[in-house]
């Protein structure tokens, strides 16, 4: 038999499910632009019915429970090409640096630099006798010298500032990994009531996603909802509740700054720098160890091949006093490559007298040895004899130049693929005002609704009452 | 399509962002009207625009080099057509003083006074300067090459200088071989070293032979010699004399003109008959000499004209490679504005409204 107290308490609970709803609209719409937020909804089901012989009554709903929409396998792809896009972006970021450094677009760069250098000595040649042609020679010579160490420490600037970067992201990992531990802890207390836990979800994948653009990580969902993660191999950074830093440390050799895992406090850290492949640190740390380094030697080289052919040629000469010719570059000691030690001999900064323009002692208008060192430039001297110094360096910022290019290309080309990937995961999990506007009538009308149930089964016990006054 | 606010709020910042960017690179094209602005813009072509800016400014130094080289070998030629006037008039003298018809010892010794004033005056053409440097004196541009004996100061440098990749040019004629014969070939041509030595190892060759040369010089009796070529090649060739001092047959132009003066004041008949002889090769000798230079500044003019065009042509290729297209650009950026308008306009329209607005 129906009851009237059935009736108000439908009432009562559709109220407080319209109540429930109406919350989590509310909860939406706050979260509506929070960054990797799913929206959520109430499961509304049936209540038991209540059986009367040969029917049941329905008792109303009740909320079930409140999950958030959600695609995981979408979540993982994101956070995956996530991480390629942070390769991508760390690479092209660091190469664009680089790729200034040898930018003569513009500006006097190395190739003009040389080029002057030898085009002194055609002028000396022209006028071996003459000290303005001469002093000429002395002050490209520098010149270029300069912009040889220029470019050495603009790219040892580029390094250092890789270092910076290397020390800041690893704060921000050790920062993220406590979280997800933390996180960890949250959902398997919620969780093991059987209660989904949706915001720290929500939380969590957005900090793996974060993680992973900083750095490839392996992650594992196990027991109790708790994920695993790994980075480097196997080095663990988040196991159950507990994470473990990365830390860092500055390699005495060559001064950069390289990242060391510890298992636990009693064991030793081991570099994880050289395991470190992916992710934007993974991207900074090939520039720098790699790239970079590439481009110093090869600098170096062009350095100390021009410096050894010139010398080779100068000492061959005889100066303004008949002199056998000086060295004309000098190497400083320091534990830096070529172009960083090349300097022009002190003789000759101070006495321009002392550069050697002829064959013979003592013929001041001697230009063969003027003439053989600007031949040097159309000389093949370098890549087993096979290119000039010009070829070289022109081939280097050629190079540079495609691996920048193709760095653009692939953070461009991988921002339109997260970026749809992006669309498809707001358009299952974003928020949407229109939805959620019309699922706040309805609940609104619904708990209006609702509340009359409840005034009509009060009338309803109204009426019985005053039955026995007729 | 599930539309949600994020991905709308997405898409007009992902659309604006893009219109940005191409109008910042394409204002940055207008601006320096360069197509490349660092060399991931178009890695070949910056990489090729390099090697044009060296090959344009060797060729502006090579410019430089003949407009040097033009100047001191006019300035030669100049001067050998003054020497060879002097010496047309020394023998005009000797002609005329080579018969008793029209001359006496009196005659003779009044013209011997006239042929020492061509005398001096032939010193003072050989010790013509252009700007501080002796253009008769070798490599020794700072010493004057003649004394007033008609000894010879200079030594038989030639003063080469790159006219253009690979070209090298003289741009003197030593004294020794234009007023005093030496070196001069049987056929009576002034040659060139034919040695440029354009690496280290050819100047310590060259160092060697020349060294050699000298010892030859002084012992007068070695009639061959070895050469030892550069290290990196392991061959010894011999070396015959003629081919290291060529064949005397040059004439001592200054000695001519101080025998012709010595034969007229000594009355000397004869002297004076062989004196027209011997001027007549030492004019031969001169004029010779001039054609030589004559030639050598056509080479330059003729590498003028080839340079001239290489760098009208660089600048071309350089600029293809390079400069913006600036029709294409400025066509680039109006299309660009509108884009950039509509996504704006547009953009209000997504993200300006939603069902709220209408929910009184």
């Amino acid at each position: 038999m129906a009851k009237i107290n059935a009736m108000m308490d439908i009432g009562k609970r559709s109220m407080m499910n319209s109540q429930t709803a109406l919350q989590t609209t509310a909860h939406n719409i706050a979260n509506k632009t929070t960054e990797g937020y799913s929206r959520q909804r109430v499961d509304l089901v049936t209540a038991p019915p209540v059986n009367e012989g040969r029917y049941q009554i329905g008792m109303g709903s009740r909320a079930a429970g409140i999950t958030r929409t959600n695609n995981p396998y979408l979540e993982k792809q994101i956070q995956r090409e996530t991480g390629q896009m942070g390769f991508f972006e760390g690479r092209s970021e660091s190469l664009a640096r680089v790729e200034q450094v040898f930018n003569e677009q513009s500006n006097k760069g190395l190739n003009q630099y040389v080029t002057d250098f030898f085009n002194a000595f055609r002028e000396l040649s022209n006028t071996p006798e003459s000290v303005t042609t001469r002093t000429m020679v002395k002050e490209t010579a520098e010149a270029m010298v300069n912009d040889f160490k220029r470019v050495k420490t603009q790219l040892t600037d580029v390094q250092k500032d890789a270092d910076m970067q290397v020390r800041f992201h690893v704060e921000e990992i050790n920062k993220m990994t406590r979280e997800i531990g933390s996180l960890n802890e949250q959902i398997a207390q919620v969780e093991i009531q059987g209660t989904p836990a949706n915001d720290q979800r929500d939380r969590r994948d957005l900090l793996l996603k974060q993680l992973n653009q900083k750095v490839d990580i392996k992650y594992a969902e196990g027991d109790q909802g708790m994920v695993t993660v790994s980075t480097a191999g196997n080095a663990l950074l988040v196991s159950g509740i507990d994470h473990s830093d990365l830390s860092i440390a500055t390699n005495p050799d060559n001064g950069h700054t390289d990242i060391f895992y510890q298992t636990t406090s009693h064991t030793t850290p081991f570099k994880v720098s050289e395991r470190i492949k992916g992710g934007s640190l993974g991207a900074i740390l090939e520039v720098r160890d790699k790239t970079v380094e590439e481009y110093k030697a090869n600098i170096d080289t062009i350095a100390e091949t021009l410096a050894d052919e010139v010398n080779s040629a100068h000492m061959g000469g005889f100066d303004r006093y008949g002199n056998q010719g000086a060295e004309f570059f000098t190497f400083s000691e320091s534990t830096e490559g070529g172009a960083t030690n090349l300097n022009v001999n002190s003789l000759i900064t101070q006495d321009v007298g002392r550069i050697a323009a002829g064959a013979r002692p003592n013929a001041p208008g001697d230009n063969t040895v003027a003439n053989v060192i600007s031949m040097i430039q159309y000389k093949q001297v370098l890549d087993d004899k096979s290119s000039t110094l010009d070829d070289f360096y022109n081939s280097q910022v050629g190079k540079i130049g495609v691996a920048a290019q193709r760095a653009n290309k692939s953070r461009d080309s991988q921002a339109s693929v997260l970026q749809q990937l992006d669309t498809v995961r707001e358009s299952v999990s974003g928020v949407s005002l229109d939805e959620e506007a019309t699922k706040m009538i309805e609940f609104q009308k619904a708990f209006d609704a609702s509340a009359r149930v409840i005034r009509t089964a009060d009338e309803m016990f109204d009426t019985v009452l005053n039955l026995k006054r007729l | 399509m599930r539309v949600t606010d994020k991905m709308a709020y997405n898409q007009v910042i992902g659309n604006l962002q893009k219109n940005r960017a191409d109008q910042s690179d394409l204002q940055n094209q207008a601006a320096t009207q360069k197509r490349i602005n660092k060399p991931s813009d178009d890695p070949v072509a910056s990489a090729r625009v390099l090697g044009q800016r060296t090959e344009q400014r060797g060729s502006e130094q090579y410019m430089k080099n003949i407009n040097i080289a033009r100047s001191f070998l006019e300035f030669t030629y100049q001067s050998l057509a003054e020497l060879s006037e002097t010496l047309v008039r020394a023998k005009e003298l000797a002609i005329q003083q080579s018969n008793d018809a029209g001359a006496s010892e009196e005659t003779r010794r009044v013209v011997s006074q006239e042929v020492g004033q061509i005398y001096s005056q032939a010193i003072q053409i050989g010790n013509r300067k252009l700007g501080e440097r002796y253009i008769f004196s070798g490599y020794q541009t700072t010493q004057s090459p003649f004394n007033i004996n008609g000894t010879y100061n200079g030594d038989a440098g030639d003063m080469k200088l790159q006219i253009n990749k690979d070209a090298f040019l003289s741009m003197n004629i030593s004294g020794d071989k234009v007023f005093l014969g030496e070196g001069i070939g049987a056929d009576g041509i002034i040659r060139e070293t034919s040695i440029t030595p354009k690496t280290a190892d050819e100047v310590r060759q060259l160092q060697e032979n020349e060294h050699l040369i000298q010892e030859q010089k002084e012992n007068g009796d070695e009639q061959e010699f070895t050469l030892r070529a550069p290290a990196s090649k392991a061959t010894r060739q011999r070396v015959v004399q003629s081919q290291v001092s060529q064949e005397q047959s040059g004439t001592n132009v200054l000695k001519i003109l101080k025998d012709f003066e010595i034969a007229l004041k000594v009355d000397d008949k004869e002297e004076i008959q062989f004196a027209i002889d011997n001027l007549d090769s030492a004019l031969s000798q001169v004029v010779n000499a001039r054609a030589q230079v004559g030639s050598r500044i056509s080479t330059l003019n003729h590498t003028t004209e080839s340079l001239q065009k290489a760098i009208v042509e660089n600048k071309g290729v350089a600029s293809q490679l390079e400069d913006a297209d600036v029709f294409n650009t400025m066509s680039e950026i109006n299309k660009n504005d509108s884009t950039l308008q509509a996504s704006m306009e547009t953009s209000s329209r997504l993200i300006g409204k939603n069902l709220m607005d209408f929910l009184k």
